[in-house]
């Protein structure tokens, strides 16, 4: 070890550091300047840059001791005095800080950036964010607060926007999240930013074979290394788990075998990460390798005398889940229809990417088991934590922390979070575990594997006459969201067109590989990849423009599904017209060179599931009010901000009921024992759910507070007009502030507290499988593309992409947008450079340098449209916007590619070395028709 | 028990050998360390001792005596824009620099780092639980290529985008070892055998990259990957031109080593790219197939002849 200095942030500080430690560790756990995030441990995310000695540097892959003596900043140096520098006032005010977990790294880069180029243009912006990754912007608010920046900066004038001027309310304004600017400091605590005292710290031994029985486990030599603590083992935690009642299939350390390479099979906690990563090498394991399963079609068939991936499954193979529902005839369908196309997709798997790898703190004391952790949804870890551990669910309690970001993936229950609470409970001390980036991808449960069949069939005029799809998709090793999954891959086709002959079949197979689950489009995404490019298709043969043809199909508002969905507000003809319009479709498609091409394709989704995915009967969601003497109103809910900004939209709801500033109130979210419960962030529910009981509870407190001033007044109880922190009626009987109607509320009572509910109504057909994606509202969006084809090297560029988005009503439209450009440039990922690839079941992209997630310089335009329909259940006419918008865009980049070479996709990503073989074979079709002719 | 691990700062490239000869069971130099500090993490780079050079300022200069120009080995990527003399006479050489991996790292990572980037595959830089459970390929003491499904050869690739394009205008290194100063082709330091890709001494530095100021290279490159920044090189091409009428072709990303070959402009240049690719021993170990790889060694190198007016 070795005595060095570093200033930091103004501040001297004198540490003893390990030779070879790197500097974002000193930063991070000596200094406690947690605001520099370590998100990939290879300089491949930009997360933990610094700026040392006035030079940005990558401080996971650099040695402390290259610096001693050195002038550090950190993102926490960067205001000065509680002042937001200039550049970070402008992320906050761009909305460029969603999960906030690459901003600190964001804002460093880009203040040297515009220091050294005064002047930039877009492109070098983008060029000079291209090392820092942002899962859930998709750049485009984060370019824009930096150029805005750099030209104030330059031109020496500051820019304010009118329109902020002039808006009041609260409900439609655009606005940062209430939390950005501790955000944009780097003073927001992420799970694994919660430092202990005398905390453990957990690794992991994983399995080196996809599917083996373990014959032993030796851990003695590991357990009698100094600073060793504790080794678990499966048999210690014999009970499984699993995010869907059905599908309890998981154990937290496998137990007599295991079923992916990769799974845990020993923990070790000890008085370092280091110490209990040096000791997982000691534990010795013996296992007898047994037949793999690692592809779909393996895992259909039956398998003979192989052993199963699980022995629940029913037959003789490993299909997990069959889901199947048919609606009118469609045989009766394919033989009337005059055009039937049958066709052929595969699309691989795909990650979250999130930026935050997983952290968890778990301890126990008189009140039970406490965790912190990164969570999408604390209400079901509270009960996956109370059944593993088998304690009554009242001695559990989850905190959700800030989250870098989920999109799915951080949406169930974790080994790795009863692995804590179980070693903490034994060890008597807090156990703390935050996985590699790698261990990330291991966890996995991204989008599924697909394999599909897909029937369409329509007339002439362009009239869709039915629709049949033939799905398998792989699930890895475990059940996660799959059943759900399984169904949504067939339910979630049946809008926005109408359909009158309408099936599908959903396989979901275990494999022994990680398993997969909810990702952003759950379940929907790769389905409607196919129908969409299958739409585009007929209607090139139908020789009509593919946008005519949908609009010929569209469901209407206020109508029902062939299915029983009940649709509401429907935004989908505006959404296309916009897009059409803005894009200039009519001049482009079909009338551009070869090379270069536009493509459209539409898409839907659930705002919320209808039904609970845990039967019982609390509502949806609860929201509670509190409100002292103080006049603040104190929300609490279970709904899980994990930087979509929910935590806003909630305080965005009450504030528009009770007509005061966004200053009087205050919101707590996702703490098992001080909210009340929400089933959390998963499925697109929290705008329309948990929005819902927030107006709900904030009219129950508007209720309180007339009935209080009536009486006091002596007035009638008439409805009070509550605006801009008043209270008053028309005719000034009333006219009091916000803090005079709370005074009279308050008064012989003190603290008022109500509570306002969300229960959906009841819907849908009375069939089996009639639930599956039924949901109070669902969204729609198009999106127009627009791509380049080089023929010589079959790349694709994307050039622009237009996106139009119903969410109903946009409460926070700087938050819409920003959630519509995250989901845009998620399905870019999908559609261009993101794939999962496996060897014997070894995942071998799994870190942030080969799952290619795109850059700011891979990222297009993005041309962003909100469409607003006032939904009638909808709190002000909300509905979901954090997941529908991902569905249209990948479709229509490869309806794009269609337009500008004539070759259909059929596999994603698209590959060039894929888009230049289908060149060459067109080519030589068309030679030899030429010859034939 | 954890081993001991040594950090050492020299401020001499002389100093530097020293400590490397008395730390030469277990030591490597670290230049900007961005390649070499992720294979320690991986665990494919397990030295106790790191002999890092970024305070030896010897490295860090430009300078041209006669016609050579020397560029130290520790200019940072980023910073080969800056010096006049590189921008004016090797332009290709700064644009290069600019694809290589991303800005950040680019501030970090030095130019003698990255002709000296280790070899890569799939099956290689991989943390140390998957390559127990891949099974070790040959580049980390297995028996067999995993990625050709069993050669007793390693073909990992040799990935450094400003190689090519220094070599294609016949760079040579200063190199500093314990016996002296010695200069030699660039190109002569690759082995070809993706174990051991360079015959460098273990002790030597690399002190400077020397190119010819008076040949006017006529230089231009492609580089193919999947993303627009980050990542490493699939196939990186070069050709130069020199006012006398030599060509260099120069394809890195599709062998263990850089494949050159010369010729002159009145050669059929559609030869000397069938020769470029009849050498390049590609195996699948890449996001791009080797097939295609293969393919876009011509249709790059044809780019390169028309851009650069051949």
């Amino acid at each position: 070890m070795k005595h060095i200095k570093l200033k930091i942030n103004g501040k001297q500080h004198e540490f003893l550091v390990n030779d070879h430690e790197m500097l974002s560790n000193v930063i991070r756990e000596k200094a406690g300047l947690t605001g520099t995030k370590v998100g990939c441990e290879q300089g491949s995310c930009g997360a933990c840059t610094v700026m040392v000695n006035k030079e940005p540097v990558l401080s996971c892959i650099t040695p402390a001791l290259r610096y001693d003596g050195a002038e550090i900043t950190t993102i926490e140096g960067v205001s000065t005095n509680g002042e937001l520098h200039r550049l970070q006032e402008k992320f906050v005010e761009k909305g460029a800080i969603q999960c906030g977990f690459c901003t600190p790294g964001m804002v460093i880069t880009a203040l040297d950036f515009v220091n050294k180029n005064p002047n930039p243009s877009i492109h070098q912006i983008k060029d000079a964010l291209s090392g820092n990754v942002c899962r859930c912007t998709g750049y485009k608010k984060i370019i824009e607060a930096v150029a805005e920046y750099a030209e104030e900066k330059h031109t020496g004038k500051l820019i304010i926007k009118k329109e902020q001027k002039e808006l009041k309310g609260t409900v439609g304004v655009p606005r940062p999240y209430i939390e950005a600017t501790k955000k944009v400091q780097g003073i927001a605590d992420y799970a694994d930013d919660y430092q202990l005292k005398d905390v453990l710290h957990t690794k992991f031994v994983r399995s080196l074979h996809p599917h083996a029985k373990i014959i032993s486990i030796d851990s003695s030599e590991a357990l009698a290394m100094q600073g060793v603590r504790y080794v678990a083992t499966g048999k210690e935690l014999p009970i499984t788990f699993g995010v869907l009642p059905l599908s309890q299939d998981e154990e937290a350390i496998a137990i007599d075998k295991v079923r992916y390479v990769g799974e845990i099979v020993a923990a070790v906690a000890a008085d370092s990460e280091e110490i209990a990563a040096a000791a997982c090498k000691l534990v010795r394991v013996k296992y007898e390798p047994i037949k793999a399963f690692l592809t779909i079609d393996e895992s259909l068939n039956d398998i003979g005398t192989a052993e199963k991936i699980h022995n629940t499954t029913k037959f003789n193979n490993n299909v997990h889940k069959k889901a199947e529902l048919r609606f009118g005839d469609q045989q009766q369908g394919l033989k009337d229809a005059e055009v039937v196309l049958n066709m052929d997709f595969e699309m691989i798997g795909i990650n979250h990417g999130f930026t935050e790898p997983h952290a968890t703190t778990a301890f126990w004391d008189e009140n039970g088991l406490t965790m912190i952790s990164a969570t999408q949804v604390t209400h079901y870890l509270h009960r996956a934590l109370a059944k593993t551990m088998e304690v009554p669910l009242s001695r559990v309690r989850v905190i959700k922390p800030h989250i870098g970001g989920g999109f799915g993936g951080k949406g169930d229950p974790f080994a790795h979070e009863i692995i804590v609470a179980h070693i903490a409970r034994k060890t008597g001390k807090p156990v703390k575990v935050r996985l590699s980036r790698e261990e990330v991808f291991l966890n996995n449960h991204g989008r599924h594997p697909t394999k599909m069949k897909i029937q369409l069939g329509a007339n002439k005029d362009g009239m869709i006459k039915v629709l049949d799809a033939n799905v398998a998709i792989d699930g890895g090793a475990f059940g996660s969201f799959g059943v759900v999954t399984s169904y949504y891959n067939g339910v979630l086709l049946q809008a926005p067109y109408k359909l009158d002959n309408f099936g599908f079949v959903t396989h979901r197979v275990y494999t022994n590989k990680p398993q997969c689950g909810a990702m952003r489009g759950h379940g929907a995404v790769n389905t409607r990849f196919a129908v969409e490019s299958m739409i585009d298709d007929i209607a090139h043969k139908i020789k009509m423009d593919p946008i005519e043809m949908r609009m010929k199909n569209f469901l209407d508002p206020n109508s029902l599904t062939v299915g029983k969905y009940r649709i509401t507000s429907n935004g989908i003809k505006q959404a296309i017209n916009t897009v059409a319009e803005q894009s200039d479709w009519k001049n482009k498609h079909g009338k551009l060179p070869k090379g270069h091409g536009f493509g459209v394709a539409c898409g839907f989704f659930i705002s919320g599931s209808a039904l609970p995915i845990i039967w019982n009967e609390l509502p949806q969601s609860v929201v509670h009010l509190k409100v002292d003497f103080d006049g603040r109103v104190l929300i609490t809910s279970g709904a899980n901000d994990i930087g979509q900004g929910s935590d806003t939209m909630l305080a965005i709801i009450v504030a528009e009921v009770l007509g005061i500033s966004m200053d009087r109130t205050f919101v707590i979210a996702a703490d098992t024992l001080i909210t009340p419960v929400d089933l959390g962030s998963y499925s697109s529910r929290v705008t329309f759910m948990a929005g819902n009981a927030a107006k709900d509870a904030a009219e129950n407190l508007r209720k309180e507070m007339i009935t209080a001033i009536a009486k006091k007044k002596n007035v009638p109880e008439e409805e009070f007009i509550f605006s801009e922190n008043k209270v008053f009626s028309n005719d000034k009987s009333v006219d009091l502030t916000w803090e005079q109607a709370i005074e009279i509320l308050t008064a012989n009572r003190g603290a008022v507290s109500v509570s306002g509910k969300y229960i959906s109504p009841k819907l849908g057909g009375d069939f089996k499988g009639a639930g599956a994606g039924l949901s109070p509202s669902y969204s729609f969006s198009s999106c127009v593309a627009e791509v380049d084809v080089n023929v010589e090297t079959g790349h694709v560029k994307i050039l622009n992409v237009w996106g139009a988005h119903d969410c109903g009503k946009a409460l926070n439209p700087l938050a819409v947008e920003g959630q519509l450009e995250g989901s845009w440039h998620m399905g870019i990922g999908q559609t261009m450079t993101e794939e999962m690839t496996y060897y014997n079941g070894l995942l071998v992209n799994n870190n942030f340098l080969d799952y290619k997630i795109p850059t700011s310089l891979d990222t297009p335009p993005i041309h962003t449209n909100i469409i607003e329909t006032i939904d009638p259940e909808g709190p002000f006419g909300a509905k979901e916007t954090g997941e529908g918008a991902i569905h249209a865009v990948l479709p229509a980049i490869a309806n794009a590619v269609y337009d500008a070479v004539g070759i259909r996709i059929t596999k994603l990503p698209i590959k060039s070395e894929d888009v230049l073989r289908l060149l060459k074979e067109k080519e030589k079709v068309s030679e030899t028709s030429k010859v034939e002719i | 028990m954890i081993a001991e691990k040594v950090y050492l700062k020299p401020t001499s490239v002389e100093e530097a050998v020293k400590m490397a000869v008395l730390h030469h069971d277990s030591f490597r130099y670290l230049a900007g360390g961005t390649d070499l500090l992720v294979n320690k993490f991986q665990g494919n780079e397990e030295s106790n001792c790191l002999i890092d050079l970024c305070e030896i300022e010897d490295l860090k200069t430009v300078i041209k005596h006669g016609d050579p120009i020397k560029i130290g080995s520790l200019i940072r990527l980023d910073d080969l824009k800056t010096h006049k003399l590189i921008k004016d006479n090797f332009h290709a050489l700064v644009k290069v620099a600019h694809e290589v991996a991303s800005p950040m790292l680019r501030k970090t990572a030095t130019i003698g780092g990255n002709v000296l980037c280790e070899n890569r595959c799939s099956f290689y830089n991989q943390s140390e639980w998957w390559r127990e459970a891949v099974g070790y390929c040959l580049k980390c003491e297995g028996q067999i290529c995993i990625a050709t499904g069993g050669k007793k050869s390693c073909f990992s690739k040799f990935v450094s985008d400003t190689a090519p394009v220094l070599i294609s205008m016949d760079a040579q290194i200063a190199i500093v070892d314990k016996d002296g100063t010695s200069i030699i082709p660039l190109e002569s330091i690759y082995t070809g055998d993706g174990i051991a890709p360079r015959n460098l001494s273990k002790t030597a530095i690399i002190k400077s990259i020397i190119l010819p100021s008076n040949r006017h290279f006529n230089c231009s490159f492609r580089k193919l990957r999947p993303r627009e920044a980050v990542d490493f090189t699939s196939l990186t091409t070069a050709v130069s031109i020199d006012n006398k009428g030599k060509v260099k072709l120069v394809a890195g990303g599709v062998d263990p080593k850089p494949i050159v070959v010369e010729g002159t402009t009145k050669d059929d240049k559609n030869e000397l790219i069938k020769q470029v690719v009849k050498k390049a021993r590609i195996v699948d170990n890449d996001v791009y197939s080797r097939t295609y790889r293969k393919e876009m060694i011509t249709v790059y190198l044809n780019q390169i002849f028309s851009e650069i007016g051949h």
